[in-house]
């Protein structure tokens, strides 16, 4: 018979941390950053009289080389949302979609018009709205798209992004979309104008970011997140146990559509514009090696991955000038090859091979 | 006859369904406006078949979806147009192919010693790498500073034309250093590329009939460098309609070896693990483009001159009167049609009965249509799939190759031209079901067809009974519409219309 023993508060507190303290130390570095970039990087000369001390580091977050950073954490982290909604289709749920632009450009698009000048509707609305027509979308293609498996709707999904690429494209909408210009300099509201407010903006990014990994971590964690997972193991095998795949796949099909919407409307947002650009196989492709690179079916590996490409983007771009795509796709195929699983994933393989051998060392050494 | 109904009947209604539209359309046309609608579609089918051909067999043989095609067939077209207006690009880098392939050839004998001499995991690990490292190191040695840009600078200006300026290529004596370095670089290659598992097993041709081939290969390199000056002025003087055909075979073999390239290199090591598979296959759409741009430039180039069989500035009556005037437009229907669109038509069948007759009569089409019901039963009766494969590869990708020099005097060429073509590839293939060869047919016909009633509407704009306006629209739209009928025939038959059910 075993004995239950009393879980105190005090050691429940102390599990919780134990599970989680690499994420709050990440959460709080990221929290802290535009006070700590604001004290190393920013431009000293700003400061201001009668603002208090407070004040005037503020105002040096929102100075040169700190601004920039902080616009650099802005974009991973929204590359992060986009590659996390991915994952869950792919690493999460074995959807392999080559079409998950279609749900970021339109999240783009949508928010750029409806605040734009042919509807001007009011921010929250249009936000809403956008989570609306990314629900509506992402249901439609996905019951859609959804009849065919595997490498069949790699290219169904693709041609139906294409769709909306050429669409966004297409001059016949020129008063909607910019046709192949796109929108620029769309009314965004003052107070979340990136330029004047970048740390505002930047908490407000990562506000989002923190609400989508907390509920892609529960919805995976949750039991219809382990239907998923099972019926990207053996999808016969769950349909026998009794589940219809179907519905969970739709379901990781709508979650990830959303959150990628959001995505595309921060990014908008963020950069005051949107281009036909966003809706191309090429953003596909940048969660698709985001995801990979930072390992499949693992959450913290999408985020990993968008930072490794963002700022290897950005330092390529910065040493080899145009040509920088043929050595990111070549950096790209290698890690393809060299590490299958991903930088986390090949890192937990490690660790786990590591604690095996640390058994049998214990093991020998005590004459078993 | 009822099973012949029940088996196909998805595909059936489909094709009755086709017929019934066209014909409504059409019969709302005058004939020479109809027919001149579908050979414009059926120009396009071709292009777009010898694009999903391949594809579809890559997918049905091994289950690898090639996204790298739409590279190839840029790689085709890029190659052709080099052939056709600068044979001194040729000449200075065939000599660079072959040379190396000589010496991986020559290095596979080597393989076996060498590899049944390590049999230590970790040592053949580290000598995987050192040899991968060596490899690069000299290959990128020997091309350092390998004039490409300036050899291609001379694509635009010497239409038709001798090129004149002698600086831009490499003096002799540097051009010969490069392959020496070259043929030190292919050893650690072939190395590689030899079967490190089993070395013994490995069964090889005798020594001295790779010496042969190889020997005949580096001498045929280094003759075309020494002899480069009076070969360019001697193909430059040949009319184009040769260089055409030359430039014909060059994109084909160009596409064949790029296929059995990245058949060897990125797909053979990972069979059974599709995800990979593609995801190398993307990456080295990206970085494959890239690399055609930093080669050829990124500016789109003018189409590529038709050959004179083509060119002639006149119409000819019909065509028994082109075989003697050689007009580039023919009368069909009382409408001018391009002699040259005709010529990509033919080509198009012409693929179609010579690779349907070898899947059907020869024995490698009896083991690739076995392959593609279950290639482990064929492995288990005693053939070589995985060598199957890779002909299938070379195959596919010669194809898609072909069809980029063709398509380079009709469109022009540039960089992008890959992906629309791919795309379209794709939504052929899923609309006639994968892996099947007449699918592939019958999807780029729809879509052929679609597009180009597609665009004629958009021109023409539709006018509906009960709307008081024309509706008018862009080419977009006409474009994003095959998606359209896409999305219809996976709701009535999910596996393609001539698609086995899984």
């Amino acid at each position: 018979m075993e004995e239950t023993l009393p879980i105190s508060a005090q050691s429940a507190a102390r599990r919780w941390l134990s599970a989680w303290w690499p994420y709050l130390l990440v959460l709080a570095f990221l929290v802290l950053f535009p006070l700590l970039a604001g004290v190393t990087i920013g431009d000293p000369t700003v400061a201001q009289e009668g603002t208090g001390s407070l004040g005037n580091l503020m105002l040096r977050a929102e100075s040169g080389a700190a601004k920039f950073w902080q616009g650099m954490i802005i974009q991973i982290l929204i590359f992060a949302i986009f590659a996390m909604s991915y994952d869950l289709l792919l690493g999460y749920s074995g959807i392999l979609s080559f079409g998950h632009a279609m749900f970021f450009g339109t999240g783009g698009y949508a928010i750029a018009i409806l605040i734009g000048r042919n509807f001007d509707w009011p921010f929250g609305l249009a936000l809403a709205a956008v989570i609306v027509i990314a629900l509506v979308q992402s249901l439609v293609f996905g019951v859609l798209s959804l009849r065919v498996k595997g490498v069949y709707l790699a290219m169904v999904t693709l041609a139906f992004a294409e769709m909306f690429y050429i669409l966004a494209e297409a001059g016949d909408f020129r008063v909607y979309t910019g046709a192949d210009d796109g929108l620029h300099g769309f009314p965004v509201p003052a107070y979340l104008s990136a330029t004047d407010h970048r740390t505002r903006f930047y908490y407000l990014t990562l506000v989002f970011f923190v609400a989508v990994f907390l509920i892609i971590k529960r919805l995976v964690d949750s039991p219809t997140g382990k239907v998923m997972v099972a019926s990207r193991e053996n999808e016969n095998r769950a349909t026998m146990i009794g589940f219809n795949t179907f519905w969970y796949k739709l379901t990781a099909f709508v979650a990830a559509g959303v959150f990628a919407a959001l995505a595309g409307a921060l990014s908008a947002l963020y950069k005051v514009s949107v281009t036909p650009s966003m809706l191309s196989l090429g953003r596909t492709i940048d969660a698709l090696a985001m995801t990979i690179i930072g390992g499949l079916g693992t959450l913290v590996g999408p985020v990993l991955g968008a930072t490794i490409i963002q700022l290897l983007g950005y330092w390529l771009e910065r040493w080899f000038g145009p040509s920088w795509t043929l050595i990111y796709g070549i950096i790209f195929m290698l890690i393809v090859i060299f590490l299958p699983y991903g930088i986390v994933g090949t890192l937990r393989v490690r660790s786990f091979r590591l604690k095996e051998g640390w058994k049998q060392l214990q093991q020998t050494l005590a004459g078993k | 006859m009822t099973s012949i109904w029940k088996n196909n009947r998805a595909a059936l209604i489909i094709v009755a369904l086709t017929v019934v539209i066209l014909g409504g359309i059409i019969q709302t046309m005058e004939p020479k406006v109809w027919v001149s609608i579908m050979l414009s579609g059926a120009t396009l089918a071709s292009l777009y078949f010898l694009v999903a051909s391949g594809l579809s067999l890559i997918f049905g043989l091994m289950d690898v979806l090639n996204f790298a095609h739409g590279v190839l067939f840029v790689l085709g077209a890029y190659v052709g147009l080099s052939t056709f207006l600068n044979p001194r690009l040729l000449f200075n880098t065939l000599p660079i192919f072959f040379v190396l392939i000589a010496s991986i050839m020559m290095s596979q004998h080597l393989g076996r010693a060498f590899w049944s001499r390590i049999t230590d995991t970790r040592t053949r690990r580290i000598a995987t790498v050192v040899l991968l490292a060596a490899a690069v190191g000299l290959v990128l040695l020997a091309l350092r500073g390998f004039p490409m840009r300036a050899l291609n600078a001379f694509n635009i200006t010497a239409v038709g034309g001798l090129v004149t300026t002698a600086n831009a290529q490499d003096p002799l004596a540097l051009m010969l250093r490069r392959l020496l370095l070259l043929a030190l670089g292919g050893v650690p290659l072939g190395l590689l590329l030899s079967p490190a598992e089993r070395p013994e097993e490995v069964s090889l041709r005798p020594v001295w009939q790779t010496a042969l081939i190889a020997g005949t290969s580096a001498l045929i390199g280094i003759l075309l460098l020494v002899w480069r000056d009076s070969g360019e002025v001697w193909m430059l003087a040949l009319s184009p309609d040769v260089r055409f055909i030359l430039a014909l075979i060059m994109g084909t073999v160009a596409g064949a070896l790029g296929g059995v390239a990245i058949e060897t290199g990125l797909i053979r090591p990972f069979y059974g693990n599709p995800v990979t598979q593609l995801v190398l296959t993307l990456g080295l759409s990206i970085a494959g483009i890239d690399l055609i741009e930093a080669m050829w430039g990124e500016e789109a180039n003018p189409p590529m001159p038709t050959p004179s069989l083509f060119n002639e500035s006149c119409r000819s009556d019909s065509i028994i009167g082109w075989f003697s005037e050689h007009c580039q437009s023919v009368d069909v229907v009382g409408r001018a049609f391009p002699t040259y669109r005709l010529f990509i038509i033919l080509v198009g069948v012409l693929v179609f009965i010579g690779v349907g007759l070898m899947l059907r009569r020869t024995r490698l089409g009896m083991i690739i249509r076995a392959g593609v019901q279950d290639s482990e039963m064929v492995q288990a009766l005693g053939i070589n799939v995985r060598r199957v494969f890779t002909m299938v590869f070379a195959l596919g990708s010669a194809l898609a190759a072909m069809g980029g020099v063709i398509a380079a005097p009709y469109l022009g060429v540039f960089p992008a031209m890959g992906s629309i073509f791919q795309l379209q590839a794709f939504i052929a293939v899923v609309i006639g079901g994968m892996g099947s060869f007449i699918g592939a047919a019958v999807g780029t016909v729809i879509l052929g067809m679609a597009r180009a009633f597609g665009d004629h509407f958009v021109a023409a704009g539709i006018d509906l009974p009960f709307l008081d306006t024309v509706i008018k629209g862009s080419p977009a739209i006409a474009r994003a519409s095959t998606v359209l009928i896409m999305a219809i025939v996976l709701l009535v038959k999910p596996s393609g219309i001539f698609g086995k059910k899984e």
